[in-house]
């Protein structure tokens, strides 16, 4: 009698079909490095550049900070935010439209496996790029560290949750149109108003309080906090904030494969 | 059987320019993108909204620019910018795609001439531009105190503007050969280009040597141009800026021309 087990060689965790899931995933950004690395470190040197020209000579600061080093740690994490949501969001985005996405759901990988291949990779561009950003700023200023904790916890949350943030987009939208919505209608609002290019002491009091119910925010502050040691917000709300969304859009991307919600029909 | 039967004529019905023809192309490249409106009109209001108040909150408190204050300075710039890179998108993707999904045969199939296929592109591409600023335009009179001081210069410059990156994005569209290439150079190029000619701040601030180069940067004249439209004030020559505009508006129109005329990456 014929027996198809669906999982024969693998046991609970299937950690060959996730890590090849997850290089095929790096594969992809690393085959198109110019984009993915160059053009983001172009992005943050202009703006580091314009905010740099604009100022110059006016010895702005906030908190006795030159204003240049205040900037350093938000457009690092910016670029981090952005790419980790754009390779989340792009990828199975691309393969539903080309319709490879079968390729993916066929072999015998759980949702959960799935999830973490997807979200694992686009995490590692995310840090990869916030890595070459900073690495291209430091070229032209200093950075001063007050705690690696702060800043590696900050950078994985943030990277994190714009994956799982993107895979979920991914999974929901249609076409590409819907996802550049996302991230032009919300996404890019979000974060730009952060507090990536100013302190939110600097904005008019309703403001302030709008834009500390922004969990952008929170990556943003708290990761420069690492690096500066000054911050806008309470810092332990940010890591227990941060860490529950992680969870929680964690298990809704998984929750999302297993129900095959516009993937499998 | 007549003569007039099966003697094949490349353009028949059509006299010296195709007029219909060239209205067709661009109607399509204008319906192309207005069918994502969402990303192609409202998505550019946002992030130059999302830019002035950025901007104002960093640079805001009083500080001026010449006589200016900076949201008067900043605005005209801002609006620049959006022409120079919504104009530069259309033609470019829209090349691109064809060129990608092989459709670009059935552009070039149609007894159109080089001469109404880089009118009919450049036109679409400058309509996508000016749609976008007028969009803009309207947000930006609602929020900050811009008001218009000649409007000849301003629908001359916006115009202009608009032209030359529809002819620079088909110029890369027509010479890409995947959508790699177009953001390169619209990551390496137009980007820094449009960020650093004097949108945000005034020129003055760059070294000498940047300063001297920024003479040759038709961006710069451009920005500076619409600027003295807006606000009565400029950093260059605006006598200048209008030959320089368009000399190199002839010269790119007459570049897109050539690549067509000789199928650069477009026959084989």
């Amino acid at each position: 009698m014929l027996v198809i087990k669906t999982r024969p060689r693998h046991g609970q965790w299937n950690i060959l079909g996730t890590w090849a899931l997850y290089r095929r995933e790096v594969l992809r950004f690393f085959k198109i490095a110019g984009q993915t690395f160059i053009a983001p470190i172009v992005t943050a040197l202009l703006f580091l550049a314009i905010f740099n020209l604009a100022f110059s000579g006016q010895g702005r600061s906030v908190d006795d900070i030159p204003f240049i080093q205040f900037l350093v740690p938000g457009l690092t994490l910016m670029a981090t935010m952005t790419a980790a949501f754009a390779n989340a969001s792009f990828s199975l985005m691309f393969e539903k439209i080309v319709e490879s996405i079968v390729d993916t759901l066929m072999p015998p990988m759980s949702p959960g496996e799935l999830t973490a291949g997807y979200v694992l990779a686009s995490t590692t561009r995310g840090l990869l790029v916030g890595l070459a950003v900073l690495a291209g700023m430091l070229l032209f200023t200093a950075v001063q560290i007050h705690s690696w904790a702060f800043i590696i916890f900050h950078a994985f949350a943030a990277s994190m949750l714009m994956s799982v943030l993107g895979l979920i987009v991914a999974i929901w939208a249609d076409k590409i149109d819907h996802v550049a919505s996302v991230n032009n209608f919300i996404i890019l609002p979000l974060t730009f108003l952060s507090g990536t290019f100013y302190s939110t002491q600097h904005l008019p009091d309703a403001f302030q309080t709008i834009a500390h119910f922004n969990p952008f925010f929170y990556m943003i502050d708290g990761f420069r906090y690492g690096f500066l040691g000054i911050h806008d917000g309470n810092l332990l709300l940010g890591v227990v904030l941060l860490t529950i969304l992680v969870i929680l859009f964690w298990f809704a991307c998984v929750q999302l494969f297993a129900s095959g919600y516009k993937l499998k029909w | 059987m007549s003569s007039k039967s099966n003697s094949l004529q490349t353009r028949s019905v059509v006299k010296s320019t195709n007029w219909r023809g060239m209205w067709t192309l661009y109607q399509r490249e204008v319906r192309r993108y207005l069918k994502i409106s969402g990303q192609t009109l409202l998505a550019p209001i946002v992030t130059t909204l999302l830019f002035l108040t950025v901007f104002s909150v960093v640079f805001g408190g009083g500080r001026k620019v010449g006589e200016l204050t900076y949201i008067e300075f900043l605005a005209p710039g801002l609006l620049m910018m959006t022409i120079l890179q919504n104009a530069f998108a259309n033609t470019s993707t829209s090349l691109i795609s064809q060129k990608v999904n092989e459709s670009i045969v059935d552009t070039l199939m149609p007894p159109l001439s080089p001469f109404e296929l880089t009118t009919g592109f450049v036109l679409g591409g400058a309509t996508r531009g000016l749609m976008v600023a007028v969009g803009v335009g309207i947000t930006l009179s609602v929020i900050t105190p811009i008001s218009i001081q000649n409007p000849s210069a301003v629908a001359f410059f916006a115009f202009n503007a608009a032209l030359m990156m529809g002819s620079m994005g088909m110029m890369t569209g027509i010479w890409a050969e995947k959508f790699d290439h177009v953001s390169t150079v619209t990551n390496f190029i137009i980007l820094p280009l449009s960020f650093l000619s004097g949108t945000f701040f005034p020129i003055s601030r760059f070294p000498e040597l940047l300063q001297m180069a920024n003479n040759y940067n038709p961006f710069f004249y451009l920005i500076d141009g619409l600027r003295f439209g807006f606000t009565g004030q400029s950093t260059g020559s605006i006598e200048t800026g209008i030959f320089f505009v368009i000399a190199v508006n002839i010269l790119l129109w007459a570049s897109c021309y050539w690549m067509l005329f000789i199928g650069y990456k477009i026959k084989d």
